[in-house]
């Protein structure tokens, strides 16, 4: 019987980042995939014949060019597709908002909403982009933590320091302020435009329990300019292939650094002996030891689901099951029999994210609904079109679309997920059929999947794809819980390194770097 | 050629405790008020004859010791009567009724959960702790993070050891609750939503956000912040009303020397050669002061008050992104007799504290989401008092007034205009209220509504902000005002701000009027002044 170092518990992204670097640091790896596909949330799946869609996340922009580096993921068939236009937010009098790839362009097209936005632009891209690469580098520095309270590096608080310093004193000023903020105040600050701002405030809503209107979610608009960016929004984001293709070259490095993989296995324990994690088992009832455990799972189902709550102190637990993961996103597949026209009636504007969203008072207004507990009729939609970039992932002439939609609360108030999931799939189409006449007619296929979907195919708690709100108070040194944000937890040699921990969520693949690094300093120093 | 040595702009409590620290030190200080009365928005006005109105506050609880004694603000005058119950009339017939009596609260709480009751105790425990830990902070000046300076690290410094002792628990429960919102915080400890809708109301009261907005758990603090008589979180109403304390205040600076004229409003400050040097008055008048303290909001003082050349286009554009949204009115009312609450019918101690119309989370959401979309609430959060049941001088005998908060009105209405919709709005509070006490619309003899609008015009509050700005995270400690201003000096030599809008922020605190006076003092001892 093999004797892994470590069995990670999951093939998401974040999982199989993790297994490639502790695979290539020269453990023995084994990794268990509930599913029969790996990838997580990053997948590909051929849903309708011929048709290869994005089941779930279709945006990978954020992935961490380190990784992509390090693993060598070109080599391994990952390659990320620009986006062209960045974004297209059409309205229902025509009159539509596209964002192309290069300033100058992008002036000219903002021009047609507002002058003095169209002069405004790219400082405010570039303003964040400064902001945001901090934030990067904040991400890199090491937090206050209770496993390991002597965690005081002086050297590295005064790095710190010094790359504050670097912004300058107004860009400082700028960040402490921004920091915090509501993305509808930054965006009144510098816009005036109702569509641009919706437009943008929409980079930074995805997830959100709260709409623009609310404190924090500037933060969320910085967190999604990792990667490739103008600042205010990506520039890259499809992959050739699909985004499947992301894990699948994750998969190949891991492999190549001598990785096991076991699918369709899904752990139902993690077993432990005197606190310390021993092994886990099988739904088949096999049991595995491994000096240590990483679990790619979300941080509730791990430690509610998975461990034994006698093996944790009561006080950690509260703290867990408090982590709020309330989903607020549901997605629509479709297969399209033509591309949509929305009423600019230009083709050549699909290629980017294509945004329903034209104000600021209709994102807030679609964020109210989860507060309530009923799904938005007319909801914030974020879409992209990836056989524009790639036409190999559907049959010629066809399409594949893929909708993210928002909100719609896990908890239903009234009704429940399996009598609400065509009505949602309807209100859905509905809403793109007033933006895109003739829409209906073009739709071959469909699929939609509720937060419950979410939770029951991906194994995401309570359908939340980042796992845990990325709300001020679950990041940073609060992310998964208080204390605990490096990637250990109460029960030595059990780790966490999914969406749920620092930096949270997104496809970066940090937080399985980071969770790699720390599993592997841990190790250094026992021995 | 000065006549003063200071002078204040505005007697608000922020400004006149400003004139009577810096009158103490031995300072020639000049207060001009627009307004005939003293006090700003702490006043008390006789609208109707016999009945006294706190026009806009209406309770006190955060007013710094140290200003009670560093003034010696006499104790005889100063009377504090405890506002120690809240009552919670709910639609269905129930209530909710925390008083000052320790285990009658508990018992009431455990009829609606028993372990809401349990939890009711450690959380006041926890918040106790917060407070103290947080209290240090207003009393301090705030230091500016971006800078090398000695003065600023080693503030930072102190800061972060501050933390640094709290422990790692209380340091990350006060992390969570600077960043959550006060559903969110709540949710973890009690499951009543009665309970949570009204404990949370206190988290949103000035805001311009709702109990689901992140950014309003910290606000709870406030509630066990207050220090009347050395016992922690005691709310309590001025005997004779608001004004009292700031006749108090003004009092103390006209011992020490100070010079105080109402109905004097300031239209312009004088700058010369980049420091402010006097101001003129709307009659005309020049008069000149080597100091000049504004107890108004940036907005005014900045973008009114000075000549726009004499600032960099970056410090206005800073000053105009100041958020100052008000969110809330006032209705005063005049009664025959006491209001009969259908839960809890006659009279009774309830009605000697505060009675809060906030029957759940999403009722005060719902009222903030209508808000949001530039519409008043339908259906308000109201924090209700009656001051003539605790102080029977505020009324004729047998009469009564009642003060009704009324949270949400921004300012900026989507259609109309304030004093098109002041009426409908009084109807709304009057037609909410009587849903809960039936007889209401037969006992009201007077009524005066104050919306946003009334505040800016009347009171000089800015877009009706009852804070001087709103109280978010992103306008709070050093960056309150603005960015890199946070410590009361202003890009002007010798013009210092020293409202609510400066840190430690609103509240019937005196804080900023204090540590404004200090620093101005700081500033001028090697002076010639």
């Amino acid at each position: 019987m093999a004797n892994y170092d470590a069995i990670i518990i999951g093939a998401g992204h974040n999982g199989l980042v993790a297994a490639a670097y502790l695979a290539r640091a020269g453990k023995k790896i084994l990794l268990l995939e509930r599913r029969s596909v790996i990838g997580g949330i990053a997948v590909t799946e051929e849903i309708f014949p011929g048709y290869k869609v994005p089941t779930c996340a279709h945006l990978a922009g954020t992935f961490s060019k380190k990784i992509i580096l390090e693993l060598d993921l070109d080599r391994h068939g990952f390659e990320l597709l620009p986006l062209s236009p960045l974004l297209f937010a059409p309205t229902q009098d025509g009159n539509g908002l596209i964002i192309p790839r290069e300033f100058p362009k992008a002036a000219q097209e903002i021009a047609k909403h507002s002058k003095s936005d169209a002069d405004r632009f790219q400082p405010f891209c570039l303003l964040l982009k400064r902001l945001s690469e901090f934030l990067a580098k904040l991400y890199e520095a090491p937090l206050p933590n209770k496993a390991n309270p002597n965690n005081f590096h002086l050297a590295k608080i005064l790095e710190l320091a010094w790359n504050f310093h670097r912004l300058g004193k107004r860009e400082m000023h700028e960040l402490l302020r921004i920091f915090p903020m509501s993305s509808a105040d930054l965006l009144n600050e510098w816009f005036e435009s109702d569509l641009l701002k919706a437009a943008l405030a929409g980079r930074g809503m995805l997830s959100s329990f709260v709409g623009p209107r609310q404190q924090g979610t500037a933060f969320n608009l910085l967190h999604h300019q990792l990667g490739d960016s103008n600042g205010a929004l990506p520039t890259a984001g499809l992959v050739r292939g699909g985004i499947g293709t992301l894990t699948e070259a994750l998969f190949a490095a891991a492999k190549s650094y001598g990785a096991e993989i076991r699918r369709a296995t899904e752990v139902t324990h993690i077993t432990t002996a005197n606190g310390v994690a021993t092994g886990i088992v099988l739904e088949s009832g096999e049991e595995i030891p491994a000096e240590r455990i990483v679990s790619s799972a979300d941080v509730k189902h791990t430690l509610l689901g998975l461990v034994e709550p006698t093996a944790l102190d009561p006080h950690f637990l509260l703290q867990v099951k408090n982590i709020r993961s309330r989903g607020t996103v549901a997605k629509v597949n479709l297969a399209l029999d033509t591309l949509p026209k929305f009423s600019s009636n230009d083709q050549a504007v699909l290629g980017g994210i294509i945004q329903i969203g034209p104000t600021l008072d209709y994102l807030e207004r679609a964020c109210d609904d989860a507060k309530y507990g009923r799904f938005s009729q007319r909801p914030f939609l974020e879409i992209t079109i990836p056989t524009v970039a790639d036409p190999s992932l559907a049959p010629a002439g066809k399409h594949v679309m893929s909708v993210w939609m928002q909100s719609a609360p896990y908890e239903l108030r009234e009704g429940n997920w399996h009598a609400e999931r065509d009505v949602l799939g309807d209100a859905v189409v509905r809403t793109l059929e007033d933006y895109a006449p003739g829409f209906t007619n073009t739709i071959l296929h469909r699929q939609v999947l509720t937060p419950l979907d979410l939770e029951d195919i991906y194994g995401l708690t309570q359908g939340h794809p980042y796992h845990a709100e990325m709300a001020l108070d679950q990041i940073f040194f609060m992310r998964p819980v208080s204390g605990w944000s490096t990637y250990r937890t109460p029960v030595n040699n059990l780790y966490l390194c999914g969406s749920g921990t620092h930096p949270g969520g997104g496809i970066t693949g940090l937080p399985g770097y980071y969770a790699a690094r720390e599993v592997l300093k841990n190790w250094r120093s026992k021995k | 050629m000065a006549n003063y040595d200071a002078i204040v702009i505005g007697a608000g409590h922020n400004g006149l405790t400003a004139a009577a620290y810096l009158a103490k030190a031995g300072k020639k200080v000049l207060v001009l008020e627009r307004r005939h009365v003293l006090g700003g928005a702490a006043v008390t006005e006789e609208i109707y004859a016999g009945f006294k109105y706190s026009v806009c506050s209406y309770v006190v609880s955060l007013l710094r010791p140290e200003v009670i004694r560093e003034l010696d603000l006499p104790n005889h005058d100063l009377e504090i009567i405890p506002l120690d119950s809240t009552f919670t009339p709910m639609p269905n017939g129930d209530y909710l009724f925390r008083s000052g009596d320790h285990a009658r609260t508990r018992r009431e709480i455990a009829r609606h959960s028993a372990t809401d009751a349990e939890a009711y105790e450690e959380y006041g425990q926890l918040m106790v702790q917060m407070a103290m830990a947080v209290k240090p902070l207003l009393a301090m000046i705030p230091p500016e993070p971006t800078s090398w300076y000695p003065g600023d690290v080693f503030g930072l410094a102190r800061l972060g050891n501050h933390f640094r002792r709290l422990g790692a628990k209380l340091f990350y429960d006060l992390a969570k609750l600077m960043t959550m919102s006060s559903a969110d915080f709540l949710d973890q400890w009690f499951e009543t939503d009665v309970l949570k809708a009204t404990m949370s109301a206190s988290g949103i009261i000035g805001t311009f956000m709702g109990p689901r907005s992140p950014g309003t758990a910290y606000v709870l603090l406030h509630h066990y912040m207050g220090e009347l008589d050395g016992a922690f979180r005691s709310w309590g109403f001025a005997h004779g009303g608001m004004g009292t304390i700031s006749r108090v205040i003004a009092d103390a600076a006209r011992r020490h020397g100070a010079e105080i004229r109402s109905q004097a409003p300031v239209d312009q400050i004088l700058i010369r050669r980049g420091r402010a040097c006097g101001v003129v008055l709307a009659s005309g008048e020049e008069i000149h002061a080597k100091v000049i303290v504004s107890g108004i909001d940036p907005k005014q003082t900045f973008l009114k008050m000075i000549d726009s050349q004499c600032l960099s286009p970056e410090f206005k554009k800073q000053v105009s992104h100041f958020k100052i949204r008000g969110s809330s009115a006032k209705v005063n009312l005049s009664l025959d007799a006491l209001p009969d609450f259908t839960s809890m019918p006659g009279a009774g101690p309830h009605l000697a504290g505060a009675i809060s119309i906030s029957p759940s989370i999403d009722y005060i959401e719902q009222a903030y989401d209508e808000a949001k979309y530039g519409d008043f609430s339908r259906r308000p959060y109201m924090d209700v008092i009656l001051p003539s049941v605790l102080d029977p001088s505020m009324a004729p005998p047998g009469k009564h007034v009642m003060s009704i908060f009324v949270q949400y009105a921004p300012y900026d209405l989507k259609s109309g205009v304030w004093p098109e919709k002041r009426e409908a709005l009084g109807d709304t509070v009057v037609d909410t209220l009587s849903e809960y006490a039936p007889n209401l619309k037969d006992i009201i003899l007077h009524r005066q509504v104050v919306t946003p609008w009334d505040l800016e015009k009347e009171f000089g509050l800015t877009e009706g902000n009852i804070f001087q700005g709103e109280l978010t995270l992103d306008q709070l400690f050093f960056l309150r005002p603005v960015a890199g201003w946070a410590k009361y000096r202003t890009p002007i030599k010798n013009l210092y701000l020293c409202g609510a809008c400066t840190h430690p922020g609103g509240g019937v605190m005196a804080a900023s009027g204090r540590l404004a006076a200090l620093e101005i003092l700081k500033d001028t001892r090697f002076s010639v002044l």
